[in-house]
């Protein structure tokens, strides 16, 4: 037998009866957590497929007996679904330009354009690190409203560009693009900026494609900061949306309720199983790094 | 003669970095210097800011939802370990050992990570229900319903359990990831040397993840110190203050009490305790990318 083919377990280990039943009470325990991470999901789209009695109705069953359809027709004109989708993107592509031109051209220029003082540029960037950001969050927000910045979009992009940690992982990047490339574009007498969009920017597909995840679960997720920055339908986002008219009203019938859930879930889990690469890799970024 | 030279040579990197700095000043040092400043001073947005001396700390120091605050966090941290920490290192090593449906279990145990918190607080809810389908199975077996909402005993242990199924398959990934680079060669040796299967474990596998437990640990520490969206969007910090952490306190003063000045102090006091955290997890995340 190979070494490559073994785990912790070889085969002869389990041809111990001993081993053979640890085995199997571990598969059944990782079969468990497989169906208690399943079943919540399963559960939302499935509540939202009943009627507003069968779901109220003690004890719950798991599947519809009367499948409904009309809960999502009604979820969706109940508020104004669009608008919010809509502010999102917004805000997510806005904070994705402002982390590709301004993040993107400062960590070109730290790892590649050997400007005098770099290091002490770049420790002014990386100590934010070490500042916890709920320490600030109090005078985050009065700070932006002495800006006038409350209500507006701005709000999310300009601060999108203040990433400590994105600044950080770009400029790991680009330090592993091998010199050479640089060296031959700058004989051939492109400028730095030529250098940054010909040569960097499409280099880089993979650290900006999980970057926008970072970006886009944010955007889709955050719903406590935009909550105290947006005062108006006009620009709220998704989530806070669904957090203020959905999560914290009595009135709404509960298979509405999951309906809408059901369709705010869905695109970051289509969106995942899609990028599923991309996610594992900047999660492993994302852990180590902090 | 020279400075202007070496300026003119550099000037392209430094005009990448211009944004980049106007930002990080306007959107990260401002607050973070700010929020020390406020918090000797009087906030009042209508009628201007006057100086508090240490008013504002004597106010906190003196408030005793702030030590309710304290002690509900350690709470928090330490129901965090207990529940949560080791999970991600058990199922880390048993999908290991996995032969078949490795990937699908890593996405099912992922999948939660992907969705939404707004739709984690619905769903949650009605999870928790008094009358929803964990009560309803644990009734099944003839035991008095739980309330995990509103009983002051389980309100913490419940949000725990709900964020630990949430996040544990993202720790679990990179442990995973850790676990399967283990040269399997070390395995064959130490069983030839007549070493258990626990022993393995203990002396191969654990060992060998070692630093990254210790990574792990110290940036859970620091999350769960700042802990309070779910506490505030499931509870609001009831019943009876029992989930009123501290980062929750510090948005009740500012957003509730309107204190801008007290919540500020409370943020640099917060500050000058998890700082040391933040240096020291810094110090073991450069070992782990080295």
């Amino acid at each position: 037998m190979k070494s490559a083919d073994r785990g912790i377990l070889s085969r002869y280990d389990l041809q111990k009866t001993p081993n053979r039943i640890a085995y199997a009470i571990m598969l059944l325990v990782i079969v468990a957590m497989v169906a208690s991470m399943l079943y919540p999901i399963l559960v939302t789209l499935f509540n939202s497929l009943k009627s507003n009695v069968e779901v109220n109705s003690f004890p719950p069953h798991f599947l519809p007996q009367h499948w409904t359809f009309d809960t999502f027709k009604k979820g969706w004109n109940y508020i104004e679904l669009p608008l919010f989708f809509r502010n999102t993107l917004i805000i997510f592509g806005g904070n994705m330009v402002v982390t590709v031109v301004v993040l993107g051209l400062a960590a070109f220029s730290l790892s590649r354009l050997n400007i005098p003082y770099g290091r002490a540029i770049n420790f002014f960037f990386l100590a934010a690190l070490f500042i916890p950001p709920t320490t600030y969050i109090v005078p985050n927000f009065v700070n932006l409203k002495d800006l006038g910045m409350l209500n507006t979009f701005q709000a999310f992009w300009l601060p999108a560009g203040a990433n400590a940690f994105f600044l950080l992982l770009l400029k790991n990047f680009f330090d592993g693009i091998s010199h050479e490339l640089f060296e031959a574009g700058r004989i051939d007498g492109a400028s730095d900026l030529r250098l940054f969009a010909r040569i960097a920017l499409p280099l880089s597909v993979p650290i900006f494609s999980t970057l926008a995840i970072f970006v886009f679960s944010t955007a889709w997720n955050d719903w406590f900061w935009p909550s105290l920055v947006m005062h108006t339908d006009k620009t709220r986002p998704l989530a806070t949306a669904i957090y203020n008219y959905v999560i914290n009203v009595r009135r709404l019938d509960t298979n509405v309720k999951f309906a809408m859930l059901t369709m705010v879930m869905l695109p970051p889990i289509v969106v995942f199983l899609l990028f599923q690469r991309f996610i594992i890799r900047g999660l492993h970024m994302g852990g180590v790094k902090g | 003669m020279r400075i202007t030279a070496r300026l003119r040579k550099h000037i392209w990197g430094y005009l990448f970095i211009v944004p980049a700095v106007v930002i990080f000043l306007l959107f990260l040092w401002m607050p973070i210097v700010k929020g020390f400043v406020y918090s000797f001073y009087h906030i009042d947005f209508v009628k201007g800011n006057s100086f508090a001396g240490f008013g504002n700390y004597r106010t906190v120091l003196h408030d005793p939802d702030v030590w309710t605050a304290t002690k509900n966090t350690l709470y928090y941290m330490f129901l965090c370990l207990v529940i949560g920490f080791w999970v991600p290192i058990v199922f880390a090593i048993s999908i290991s050992e996995l032969k078949r449906f490795q990937g699908f279990v890593r996405v099912a145990a992922y999948l939660p990570n992907v969705i939404p918190v707004v739709v984690l607080y619905g769903l949650w809810r009605w999870l928790y229900d008094p009358v929803g389908p964990i009560n309803a199975s644990i009734t099944s077996f003839g035991t008095d319903p739980v309330s995990f909402m509103t009983d002051t005993n389980w309100s913490m242990i419940s949000l725990v359990f709900m964020e630990t199924w949430q996040q544990f398959g993202a720790a679990m990934l990179i442990y995973l990831a850790a676990v399967l680079s283990i040269p399997r060669d070390l395995y064959e040796a130490a069983e030839i040397d007549g070493a258990g299967v626990w022993k393995r474990i203990r002396h191969i596998t654990l060992p060998f993840i070692r630093n990254i437990i210790v990574l792990l640990f110290v940036l859970q520490l620091i999350s769960t110190s700042q802990g309070y969206q779910s506490q505030m969007a499931m509870l609001d910090g009831g019943p009876n203050q029992a989930t009123l952490t501290y980062a929750l306190l510090i948005v009740k003063y500012a957003f509730t009490r309107l204190d801008y000045g007290a919540a500020s102090s409370l943020g640099v006091l917060m500050f000058l305790v998890l700082g040391g955290l933040a240096v020291l997890q810094h110090r073991l995340s450069s070992r782990e990318v080295n």
